[in-house]
């Protein structure tokens, strides 16, 4: 009964933050002068053709980028977070950098280092700089900068699950087989669900990506539905616009659950996980710390170079303390409100969803998802449009907004990072913990929390990095005088100085990556003294 | 540790809970709330002087290119049943006018408006013009045969060499939208199929296609003012010229800022004050000296030497309203030609 009227609850929270807003705007799609109708629809739709390339093109770049971020980002997680790997810790810092950054920053980073008169340009010669400024443009501009500004997501979430994969399992393996087996047939089938997750994660966010293939002109779908928002200031064929997407999402989230979970249920582990089983390098240690390191400087040292560089001004830090420290503060208070709240949300909705634990199991899941891959500009005016009452006028004019913002827009992440991280927890703990005739909530507060730590810590995490950049929902509904680093740095980008705009980026990274130290250090200080 | 996660979780909630409170119960008196398309590094100035000369506090709320500068004007209408701004200082008054037809603005004729050209405001007062950008073309500083009009585009020497920003976005579909009205339908789509004809490339904005020609990727590009000027200040090698100013030529096409007053905002008072102050000859000089360099609409406004006087200048004659109603018509034909 706890158990229901918990797991009740938290779908009621979900309805009101996130399907109401959603229904606003698909109501506005459908809903035309009062009336029934797929009249929206018929009119963006009546002749398909022209949304083919574009189509193509968006399935093309957000494949081709999952595939990427898999392929880099799980082996970079295993050398990290699994091996005996030299600076692993200062490594995988770095390396995370990336996502900190929204992307189209990133790709303004990379034109300054590989324009004509870009800082590249004093060292590489003329000829092969024309090349690899032209190779910027087009597909393949789009894909080096979302496969390193999107490479994070696939490492962090191998790293918080590797740590979640019972050693008992590898110990044993461990007496038949070496490591690459080791980790072929047992540590990687363990995390599969992690892994899949970035990939899909991934996908959808480089299906939604608009300003990065503006930037490099490669024409995307998405740029319909901002089409529809700026030129036509239509919301309903926004919506509408937006559909192929909530589409393309539904068609992956099936495949997922026809071909891939069920799978992951058989390697559960029984025994309680101890100590994380490194694996020793040996002679393969310095090679591997070189191609560590020359991946790092290629993809992330560069463009922070770049930006460090633009930034090099006598008043421009000066100036963007003054202009953003504001903006800053509530940056990382805002952001690390939407984190636990989504930590929390997502826990239950994760726990839902791992366990079935009610027949809408599902659509909670699709739901979350679905919200995931929407434009942050629809998520925001569908909060406006229920929100925006004189009743509830106390919330909306409040910096709430944004947390609700982004409790509609990522709980996707943190619900389907606690799915990952029970999948490795053995239900008899619950259950051994049922027959002492403990209650439900009981047992989730002293057995499943303590046992899901690891994978929390890491959606909390993932969490605040996406509420900290986010920019597409609370740009809408940020209340007036109150903004965030991220608008404010986007505001200012418009015919600001490049020096004042780097000056910003750099300072919303080393904040960030203070933050996240001073987290980090006291939650080691709390476990040691568990 | 579950203990100290709970008291976490009631911190968040009780701080949640405190910055609600705090900003629905703060002091409402002597504040406006402005909505602004206008790029923030030249507004927030002139809001700030306005804060410090007139002790009224300005909530402000800036938009951003990755909206495509939309986002505010999409927030007016979304927020419309129940406003939450009381002005909106618009960068360009096409913007102003599709609110008008929306029902978001309230009609306000300024005391300060005085002057200004009927040209550049709406007949009923829902919205008036100010300090405004002209349509340039951006060149490297002192290059040999550099264009003189927007032709230029279609001339075969500049095939491959010429940028433009994305002309579905900002104001370029509206100068765009405003040659139709000038050229007529038929000229317009011959301009623009000469333009495809002539490889002419596509960026993302107008500071991006600014950047490029600065960077020497492209010969020349069509931007605003303010985007030359800014780069300018920024020590690119770059100069703008008004283009077709000829006899025969069709003229610079000038884009005011525009600001209205918003129909039903919790603040109408303070919201004409702001109004008359962004109006003023004073607000006008201030726009013209920063780095956005914008012409004044005011006769006799001083400006410095790098900005010309609208007197001196041949200036597209055009319907604002008319282009609203243009821009929303070639759309699907824009689209088209981005899309080839």
């Amino acid at each position: 009964m706890q158990r229901r009227l918990t797991l009740l609850f938290v779908i009621l929270v979900l309805g009101v933050v996130c399907l109401l807003p959603l229904a606003a705007m698909l109501g506005q799609s459908i809903f035309v002068d009062g009336r029934l109708t797929l009249t929206v629809y018929e009119r963006l739709f009546a002749d398909p053709r022209p949304y083919w390339t574009p189509i193509g093109h968006s399935l093309t770049l957000a494949l081709v980028t999952a595939a990427g971020v898999t392929l880099v980002g799980v082996p970079l997680g295993v050398l990290l977070g699994k091996t005996d790997l030299p600076l692993r810790r200062a490594l995988a810092v770095l390396l995370a950098i990336p996502l900190l950054l929204p992307p189209y920053i990133s790709a303004v980073c990379w034109f300054d280092l590989l324009a004509s008169g870009g800082l590249l340009a004093r060292v590489i010669p003329a000829g092969a700089m024309e090349s690899l400024s032209g190779c910027l443009f087009g597909l393949p501009g789009c894909l080096w900068v979302l496969i390193g500004a999107f490479m994070p997501v696939g490492m962090i979430l191998t790293l918080v699950h590797l740590r979640a994969v019972n050693p008992r399992l590898e110990e044993a393996a461990r007496l038949f087989a070496r490591w690459p087996a080791v980790l072929r047939h047992v540590t990687l089938p363990l995390i599969l669900p992690g892994i899949l997750f970035g990939t899909i994660l991934v996908f959808l966010l480089a299906m939604g990506e608009v300003g990065v293939p503006m930037y490099f002109r490669y024409p995307v779908f998405p740029v319909e539905t901002l089409t529809q928002f700026s030129a036509f200031y239509d919301f309903g064929a926004a919506s509408a616009a937006a559909s192929p997407l909530l589409a393309i999402t539904l068609l992956v989230l099936i495949l997922e659950r026809r071909c891939l979970r069920d799978k992951t249920y058989r390697l559960q582990p029984t025994t309680p996980p101890r100590k994380l089983l490194l694996i020793p390098l040996g002679r393969w240690r310095t090679p591997a710390l070189l191609g560590v390191a020359l991946f790092a400087t290629a993809t992330v040292v560069l463009p922070l170079v770049a930006l460090a560089v633009s930034s090099v001004s006598p008043c421009a830090y000066g100036e963007a303390w003054s202009r953003a420290a504001a903006s800053l503060g509530r940056s990382l208070v805002l952001a690390a409100a939407g984190a636990t709240l989504l930590t929390v949300i997502g826990f239950f909705c994760g726990y839902l969803i791992h366990h079935r634990a009610l027949r809408v199991w599902g659509a909670v899941d699709t739901l979350t998802l679905l919200l995931f891959t929407l434009p942050g500009a629809v998520i925001g005016v569908g909060l406006i449009a229920l929100w925006n009452r004189p009743s509830t006028a106390f919330l909306y004019t409040s910096a709430a907004m944004v947390i609700l913002a982004y409790v509609a827009q990522y709980t996707a992440l943190t619900s389907r990072i606690t799915v990952a991280t029970l999948a490795n927890i053995p239900r008899s703990f619950e259950e051994a913990a049922q027959v002492t005739g403990a209650p439900w909530l009981a047992r989730v507060r002293d057995v499943v929390v303590p046992a899901a730590l690891p994978g929390l810590v890491g959606a909390w995490l993932i969490g605040f990095l996406f509420c900290l950049r986010d920019l597409g929902a609370s740009m809408l509904v940020y209340p007036a005088g109150q903004d965030t680093l991220p608008v404010r740095i986007f505001t200012l980008m418009a015919n600001g100085a490049p020096s004042l705009v780097s000056a910003l980026c750099v300072i919303l990274v080393a904040a960030t990556l203070i933050s996240l130290a001073i987290l980090g250090s006291l939650f080691r200080v709390t476990a040691a003294r568990r | 540790m579950t203990r100290r996660a709970a008291a976490l979780v009631a911190l968040v909630v009780i701080g949640i809970a405190g910055a609600v409170a705090w900003t629905a119960l703060g002091p409402s008196e002597k504040v406006v709330v402005v909505y602004v398309s206008e790029d923030e590094v030249f507004s927030e100035p002139i809001l700030e002087d306005f804060e410090r000369e007139r002790g009224i506090r300005v909530k402000a709320v800036y938009d951003t290119e990755e909206t495509k500068s939309a986002g505010v004007t999409n927030r007016l209408i979304a927020e419309r049943r129940s406003p939450q701004a009381d002005v909106y200082w618009a960068n360009e008054p096409i913007r102003a006018e599709v609110l008008r037809q929306k029902g978001v603005s309230a009609p306000y004729r300024s005391p300060s408006a005085e002057g200004i050209a009927d040209q550049f405001r709406d007949p009923q007062g829902n919205w008036t013009g100010f300090s405004a950008r002209a349509r340039m073309l951006i060149v490297a500083k002192g290059a040999a045969g550099n264009p003189t009009s927007i032709q230029a585009y279609t001339e075969p020497r500049f095939q491959g060499k010429a940028v433009i920003a994305d002309p579905r976005f900002g104001t370029t579909t509206a100068h765009i939208a405003a040659l139709f009205t000038v050229w007529g339908d038929e000229r317009g789509k011959a301009f623009l199929s000469a333009m495809r004809r002539n490889d002419v490339h596509v960026a993302s904005s107008n500071g991006e296609s600014a950047d490029q020609v600065a960077a020497g990727a492209f010969q020349f590009a069509l931007v605003d003012s303010d985007d030359v000027s800014s780069r300018q200040k920024q020590g690119r090698p770059v100069e703008g010229i008004y283009p077709d100013q000829g006899e025969q030529d069709v003229g610079c096409f000038i884009v005011p800022n525009a600001v209205l007053l918003v129909k039903d905002g919790p603040h109408p008072e303070p919201g004409k004050k702001l109004i008359d102050y962004l109006l003023s000859v004073q607000t006008e000089k201030k726009l013209a000296y920063s780095d956005a360099a914008q012409i004044p609409l005011h006769p006799g406004v001083d400006t410095p030497p790098a900005v010309r006087r609208l007197e001196t200048l041949k200036v597209m004659h055009v319907d604002y309203a008319t282009v609203a109603a243009k821009m929303e018509g070639i759309q699907p034909l824009l689209k088209d030609w981005v899309g080839h």
